[in-house]
């Protein structure tokens, strides 16, 4: 094997275009990091409550918690639906919230629309993760509200201790901030049920019922008694049904980056070519020489290819270090059934790593083993007369 | 030992094709080394030396006739034997020298040792004892363009020299020295033949270089012209 300090050597040697090459193939990845740090954001994201258990009830006729509403003694009477899965206390998992969406004003000064949402006590049990990083959780009945980490400093008054306004009736001190594993929670302000439905001059009414079956037959049979009964005669939803339309944006998203992903590693994978093939050209004596040693065809392919592969890793490596800090970031979209603003946060996890990882593999070996056969092919004889 | 030649050429053919014209580069050929001499091989420009070195050395082959290389036809081993061979068996000394540019000297001339099984330790001990044969001991840490081309070329030997192989094929040696350095270069050669017994074929434009030789051959237009055992010069 020929020694991979003699690959360093050439490519520390040849600084200029490696450099660039690395640049080339760095920023093709990054770009990559950043588009799939978003499709892996958006899916984490709907991954709601990660249990295929959780229904959502909603009135019949609605498809989204905005122009649901139905009588708070419905969620009572649902809670009493056997298969209803409890918590280690023995309370049912069904909680009856109410929603509302304000327009607020961000901490930049512009407006949005924010979810508030008027909690039920044992809600924070329906959502995966859900912790409280920051201060405690909300006392009922005072004017206090749970914020979610990336809303938190994003609209004015919601930080830790702040008071945030929305309108003229509605106004809550910000006790505590949580998150919620990257769930759709994640872009909410939780407040008491009661204080929410004071405000908006709601009270007797919720949004909708979110609850967990204990099995995934309890589910089928609850989601048929909610639906077909006379006694409810309202719409039950499995949760991953609810968030399908943004399931379409995740997989329209995946798609085209995929699309850019390759295409890109297609252009960085010419770059890396070109790179080596200059390369093998400018050292023909060389690996004459090395064949008249004794060095096999198949030591030469492995010396060209390990130097492209260990080229792209550097730009690999360097483009997925560089918008590792990202993940800090969030970016804002619309939710499509409220029009709210939603946060996502970017995620680079196994997926943007996969991606790094087979770009950069890709680049480096097809970029690599053309000028490498080329390497190869060369006839010993003539390549010695090479001056 | 004794008996068998080092090198037996038999009714040796070579001849390049290029475009449906055959070009007839050496033509019946026969010669015998001993194990031992220490061959210097003239003639003008294209009459055909450098290509009677390489398939000497393995690296080309015949397209008719034996080449027979310490009692093995190369004629009959694959590509990957003739190479497994070479690194073994035959040390090159170019007229460029060829060394690899981003290597020190001693990693030049460990080179053909990873093609051994030998351990690192070994490897680090031959090394050593072929640097300090050609009188470069304390340059191991050198690049090659931290030296000067007389010192290349004794990297370059000593690279050749480090396996201990059978013969030693040098073209041009000196090719690209001044007087002085080539000089050095001659001396070294003719004691490592002296020395060694290393039997030694290398292809020369200068007849002061040829006269080191124990043996000289004439090459003309493919065909052996000349064949002179000459009187070794007594070292002083
Ligand atoms: N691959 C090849 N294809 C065609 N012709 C070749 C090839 N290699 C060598 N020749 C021809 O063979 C002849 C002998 O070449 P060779 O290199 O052996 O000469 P030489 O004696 O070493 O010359 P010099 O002293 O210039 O090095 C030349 O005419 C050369 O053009
Ligand atoms: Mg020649």
């Amino acid at each position: 094997m020929i020694p991979i300090k003699y690959n360093i050597r050439n490519l520390r040697r040849r600084w200029v275009t490696t450099t660039l090459t690395i640049i080339g193939t760095g920023l093709v990845v990054a770009s990559s990091c950043i588009l799939f740090g978003m499709v892996e954001g958006l899916q984490q994201s709907l991954r709601v409550s990660g249990d295929p258990n959780d229904l959502m009830v909603l009135r019949k006729g609605s498809t989204n918690e905005t122009s649901s509403y139905f009588d708070l003694s419905k969620v009572v009477e649902l809670a009493t639906i056997p298969g209803i899965a409890r918590d280690e206390k023995g309370r049912p998992l069904c909680a009856g919230e109410l929603v509302n969406i304000p327009v607020c004003e961000r901490a930049n000064g512009s407006r949005a629309n924010l979810i508030i949402r008027g909690m039920d006590p044992i809600s924070p049990a329906l959502r995966p993760n859900f912790k409280i990083i920051e201060g405690r959780t909300i006392e009922p009945g005072k004017g206090e509200c749970l914020v979610a980490k990336p809303i938190s400093g994003r609209f004015k008054g919601t930080r830790l201790g702040e008071t945030l306004k929305c309108g003229e009736r509605e106004s809550y001190r910000v006790v505590g901030v949580f998150t919620a594993g990257g769930g759709a929670a994640e872009s909410e302000v939780w407040v008491d049920r009661n204080d929410l439905a004071r405000n908006t001059q709601r009270t007797g009414f919720v949004s909708d019922v979110q609850l967990r079956a204990a099995s995934a037959a309890d589910r089928d049979a609850i989601q048929k008694t909610i639906q077909t009964g006379t006694q409810f005669n309202l719409l039950a939803m499995k949760e991953s049904d609810y968030y399908a339309d943004q399931q379409i944006t995740g997989m329209v998203l995946l798609v085209i980056g995929s699309v850019i992903a390759v295409l890109l590693s297609i252009g960085a994978m010419f770059a890396a070519a070109n790179t080596m093939f200059a390369a093998v050209k400018s050292r023909t004596r060389e690996i004459g020489t090395l064949r008249a040693l004794g060095f096999s065809r198949f030591d030469v392919l492995l010396c060209f290819l390990g130097e492209s592969i260990l080229l792209c890793s550097l730009g690999g490596l360097l483009g997925w270090l560089a918008t590792l800090p990202m993940s800090a970031l969030t970016f804002g979209t619309n939710d499509f059934n409220s029009f709210a603003e939603k946060t996502i946060q970017f995620r680079f996890g196994p997926l943007v790593f996969a991606v790094a990882f087979a770009m950069t593999m890709a680049m480096g070996v097809f970029g690599g083993l053309f000028p490498a056969i080329r390497a190869i092919r060369l006839d010993v004889i003539k390549a010695l007369r090479e001056v | 030992m004794g008996q068998e030649p080092a090198i037996a050429l038999r009714g040796v053919c070579k001849e390049y094709r290029r475009e449906q014209i055959k070009i007839p580069v050496l033509t019946d050929l026969k010669l015998t080394v001993d194990e031992g001499e220490f061959l210097a091989l003239m003639g003008p420009s294209g009459s055909g030396k450098t290509t009677l070195l390489n398939l000497l050395a393995g690296l080309d082959r015949p397209t008719t006739g034996e080449v027979v290389v310490h009692g093995q036809d190369l004629a009959q081993m694959s590509e990957g034997q003739i190479a497994r061979w070479r690194s073994r068996n035959v040390g090159f000394i170019f007229q460029l020298y060829n060394l690899i540019p981003v290597l020190t000297a001693f990693e030049n001339v460990e080179m053909p040792l990873l093609l051994t099984s030998l351990s690192k330790r070994q490897r680090r001990e031959n090394v050593r004892t072929a640097l300090r044969v050609v009188g470069l001991e304390g340059r191991e840490d050198h690049f090659p363009r931290q030296l000067s081309g007389g010192q290349e070329q004794r990297v370059a030997i000593a690279r050749a020299i480090v396996t201990d192989p059978y013969l030693l094929v040098a073209d041009e040696p000196t090719g690209d020295l001044d007087r002085q350095s080539a000089e050095e270069i001659l001396e070294l050669m003719e004691q490592l033949h002296r020395e060694f017994q290393k039997t030694i074929v290398m292809v020369t434009h200068d007849p002061i270089a040829a006269r080191r030789a124990s043996r000289l051959l004439k090459l003309d237009k493919g065909k052996l012209v000349g064949d002179v055992i000459q009187a070794q010069e007594v070292a002083s």
